[in-house]
């Protein structure tokens, strides 16, 4: 089982680059891609809330529970 | 007097250079050092200065290994990597060296009481040195997962 991260779905939908988003919400690209693969262990709730705030989405649209 | 962090982590070289340089002058030296102090000073039999010479060079191996271990901790630490698995490991080497310089000098307590003294210092350091390497470790991997924390 594993959490998968659509950040790349959603940024899609929202028409918006890697490099402008990471800028909007305050972390490095470095960071956005970590967040964008998978390889992230963690996600603070500031991050998430920043994201969400961006993307106009839920928690949710972001994160997915796969068994 | 005011010491920055370089200067404090250069100090510690000097000191391992000194170190160094001292287990050299032990190496060259101990030949005499042990007979005049064993056969000369208290006039035990030659056996008693030849087995300390033994024990001193098969302590030096650890011994500069140690040093060098620490030599290169200390360039790392300056480097700024800090809580990093090497570390670990060096300081783990470091532990060993420690307890394996412990048994070895317990076995010349067996001939020399006062050697029993120093094994259990070294026995102590290497458990001192065992214990920092453990929050090294715990310190690395509470790295790791915050390095992976957006």
């Amino acid at each position: 089982m594993e959490i998968i991260v659509n950040l790349d779905v959603m940024m899609a939908k929202r028409k918006i680059s890697g490099g402008e988003l990471a800028e909007r919400i305050g972390i490095t690209q470095a960071n956005l891609s970590v967040l964008k693969t998978g390889k992230a262990k963690a996600i603070r709730f500031s991050t998430l809330m920043a994201l969400c705030h961006e993307l106009n989405c839920q928690p949710g649209d972001l994160l997915e529970f796969r068994e | 007097m005011h010491w920055t962090r370089d200067k404090s982590i250069g100090l510690s070289l000097v000191c391992v250079g000194f170190f160094a340089l001292a287990l050299l002058a032990l190496d060259i030296g101990i030949y005499w050092f042990a007979r005049a102090f064993f056969v000369v000073l208290r006039g035990k039999p030659w056996q008693y200065a030849a087995f300390t010479v033994a024990s001193v060079y098969l302590c030096s191996v650890p011994a500069w290994l140690t040093l060098w271990s620490l030599w290169r901790l200390l360039r790392n630490l300056r480097s700024g990597a800090v809580f990093t698995e090497e570390n670990a490991r060096l300081l783990r080497r470091v532990s060993w060296c420690c307890a394996i310089a412990a048994a070895m000098t317990a076995l010349n307590g067996l001939y020399y009481l006062p050697y029993l003294f120093v094994a259990v210092a070294e026995g102590f350091m290497a458990l001192i040195v065992r214990i920092v390497k453990n929050v090294f470790q715990e310190a690395a991997a509470m790295r790791s997962e915050l390095d992976l924390t957006i």
